[in-house]
C-alpha cells in the first residue's frame, strides 16, 4: 500500500532521511518509533508530499507520488491519504459537524446531504454524536483529536497516517484516541502511525520501524522487537523507556 | 453662554450644509460624503487588499513582486503627494477630467488598499502554519483552502484593525478639500467663509463632529475585540445560537 524504495531527504546540509526502503502492506498496522529527531515525523509527511523528498521512489496505493503531475492530481491524491496531526489542527471557525463535511463537498463535490449524513456516521464511530454542533475550542484534546480522525475518514482513505497522534495530550485523553484507532485496525483499516505509546504497539501493530539518526535501523514484530531487539540503539531505546 | 449659544446659531442655520453639502442644488456633500467617500473607499479596498495580501504571500515573483513594489511606494510616500499625482495625472491618462469625488476616491482605494493589505497578510501570517497543512492533506488546493479556511479566519480575527483602518480613512477624507470634494471639511470651510468671525465656532464644531464619528467606531472596534477574544477562549458562542450554545455548555466536560 506505501512503499519507499531508497528515499533520501535532505534539509539543505542536513540528511533528515537515508536510503528508507520499507513498505506497509494492505489491511498492516505499522508502528514508527525511535528517539526524538529521528525523522519519523519526516518520513511520514513524505507520504502525502508535505515534505519532498530529495531522490527515490514511494507508491501510495499503486501511484507514484513523485510523479510530475498536475496540483489537480496531487490534491486528489492528497486527499486520498487519511493524515492526523499531532495539533489535530480541527479548522476552529467551523463546527465539528462542519469540519468533517468540509472535504468531502469541496474536495469531492459530495452533496451537502450527503456528506452530513457521512459526517454523523463518523461522529458516531468516534463516539462524538452529541457535539455535532459543538465548536473546537469547546472540546477537549481527546474529542478534538477524534474529530480530526473523523474528519480523515471522510475522505474515504485506503489508508491512515498517525504523527504522533496522543502526543499533544492530557495523559487521561490518551485512552480515548487509542481506542478509536484500535477500532480502526481491528477493521482492517491500513495504518501508519508514528507513536510513543509502546503500550499500543505491542498490542496493535503487525510490524514495529525503529528509526534513529534518518535510518530505519529495524523492522520487526512487535513481539520480536520488544523482547530481543536487534540493533544496539534499539536495545538502548527500550531500556532507556523502561528505566522510568 | 455666548459661546454654546453661538454654537447653537451656526449649528441651527447651517446643519443642512454639514449634513449633506449644496445638495440637491450642488453635489452630496458634507459629512454624508465624508461617510460615503470613507464607506465606498474601504468597500473597494478590501477586496483589493485580500488579492493584494495573497499576490504578497505568492510563490510566484510575477505576483510578489508588483504587490511588494505598490505596498513599499504607498508606504513610503504621504496621502497627499498620491492624491496630487492622480488629480493630475488621470486625466493626461485617459483623456478627460475626473471629478474630485472620484479622484479622491481611487486614492483612497489605492492607499487604503494597500495599507489593508499588510493587515490582511498578518492575519493570515498569524494562523497557524498546521491549518494550511491540515487543508491540504485533505486534498484542498492552495486556493481553496485559502478561501474555506485561512481567510475566513484571518479576515475574521484582522476585523478590528481593518475597523481601525476605516477610522484612519474617515480622517484621511479631509484631504479631499486640497482638491474641492465637497466633505465635511469643505462644507464647514464653506460656512466659515460666509461667516468670517467665528473660526473657532465653526472648526469646533467640525472637530467635534469627526471625534463623534470616529471615537463611536474606536468603542466599537474595542467591543469587537473584547468579543473575538472571548470567543477564541471557547466561551463566547456563536451569534444568534443561543439555545445551541446553552445546551453545547451543559454537555461540556472541563
Amino acid at each position: 500500500m506505501i512503499t519507499f524504495s531508497n528515499v533520501n531527504k535532505w534539509y539543505g546540509d542536513y540528511r533528515a532521511l537515508t536510503d528508507i526502503n520499507a513498505e506497509v502492506k494492505k489491511g498492516e498496522v505499522v508502528v514508527v518509533c525511535g528517539p526524538s529527531g529521528s525523522g519519523k515525523s519526516t518520513l511520514i509527511r513524505t507520504v502525502n508530499r508535505l515534505e519532498e523528498i530529495k531522490s527515490g521512489q514511494l507508491l501510495f496505493d499503486g501511484h507514484d507520488i513523485q510523479a510530475p503531475m498536475s496540483s489537480y492530481q496531487l490534491n486528489q491524491l492528497r486527499s486520498r491519504i487519511g493524515f492526523v496531526f499531532q495539533s489535530f489542527n480541527l479548522f476552529p471557525h467551523l463546527s465539528v459537524l462542519e469540519n468533517i463535511m468540509l472535504s468531502p463537498m469541496k474536495v469531492r463535490g459530495i452533496r451537502r446531504a450527503d456528506a452530513k449524513t457521512r459526517a454523523m456516521e463518523l461522529l458516531e464511530r468516534v463516539g462524538l454524536s452529541a457535539k455535532a454542533s459543538a465548536y473546537p475550542a469547546q472540546l477537549s484534546g481527546g474529542q478534538q483529536q477524534r474529530v480530526a480522525i473523523a474528519r480523515a475518514l471522510a475522505m474515504e482513505p485506503p489508508a491512515m497516517l498517525f504523527d504522533e497522534p496522543t502526543s499533544a495530550l492530557d495523559p487521561e485523553m490518551v485512552g480515548e484516541v487509542l481506542a478509536v484507532m484500535r477500532g480502526l485496525a481491528k477493521d482492517g483499516m491500513t495504518m501508519m502511525c508514528v507513536t510513543h505509546e509502546m503500550n499500543f504497539a505491542r498490542e496493535v501493530a503487525d510490524r514495529v520501524w525503529f528509526m534513529d539518526a534518518g535510518c530505519i535501523l529495524e523492522t520487526a514484530a512487535p513481539e520480536t522487537f520488544f523482547r530481543s531487539p536487534q540493533h544496539p540503539r534499539a536495545q538502548r531505546f527500550l531500556s532507556d523507556l523502561r528505566s522510568h | 453662554m455666548p459661546f454654546i449659544l453661538d454654537l447653537y446659531t451656526i449649528l441651527h442655520d447651517n446643519w443642512l450644509l454639514l449634513l449633506i453639502g449644496s445638495y440637491p442644488n450642488g453635489p452630496l456633500g458634507g459629512i454624508v460624503c465624508t461617510l460615503i467617500l470613507s464607506v465606498v473607499g474601504i468597500g473597494l479596498a478590501f477586496p483589493l487588499s485580500v488579492l493584494m495580501a495573497m499576490a504578497r504571500l505568492s510563490p510566484w515573483r510575477l505576483l510578489r513582486w508588483p504587490a511588494t513594489a505598490l505596498v513599499y511606494v504607498v508606504r513610503g510616500v504621504p496621502l497627499l503627494m498620491v492624491i496630487l499625482w492622480v488629480y493630475f495625472l488621470v486625466p493626461v491618462l485617459i483623456g478627460r477630467n475626473v471629478s474630485g469625488f472620484t479622484t479622491m476616491l481611487c486614492t483612497l482605494v489605492i492607499y487604503e488598499g494597500a495599507y489593508l493589505s499588510e493587515v490582511v497578510r498578518a492575519g493570515i501570517q498569524a494562523l497557524p502554519r498546521g491549518q494550511m497543512e491540515a487543508a491540504r492533506a485533505l486534498g484542498h488546493s492552495h486556493l481553496g483552502a485559502m478561501w474555506s479556511v485561512i481567510l475566513p479566519q484571518a479576515l475574521y480575527n484582522m476585523l478590528p484593525s481593518m475597523l481601525s483602518q476605516f477610522v484612519s480613512t474617515i480622517k484621511e477624507t479631509t484631504l479631499g478639500y486640497v482638491i474641492n470634494v465637497q466633505e465635511l471639511t469643505f462644507a464647514a470651510n464653506q460656512i466659515n467663509n460666509q461667516l468670517l468671525t467665528k473660526p473657532f465656532h465653526v472648526f469646533f464644531i467640525l472637530a467635534v463632529s469627526y471625534f463623534v464619528v470616529c471615537w463611536s467606531l474606536t468603542q466599537l472596534t474595542q467591543w469587537l475585540e473584547r468579543r473575538i477574544a472571548s470567543k477564541r477562549r471557547g466561551i463566547a458562542p456563536k451569534p444568534s445560537t443561543k439555545a445551541r450554545a446553552a445546551s453545547v455548555t451543559l454537555e461540556s466536560p472541563t
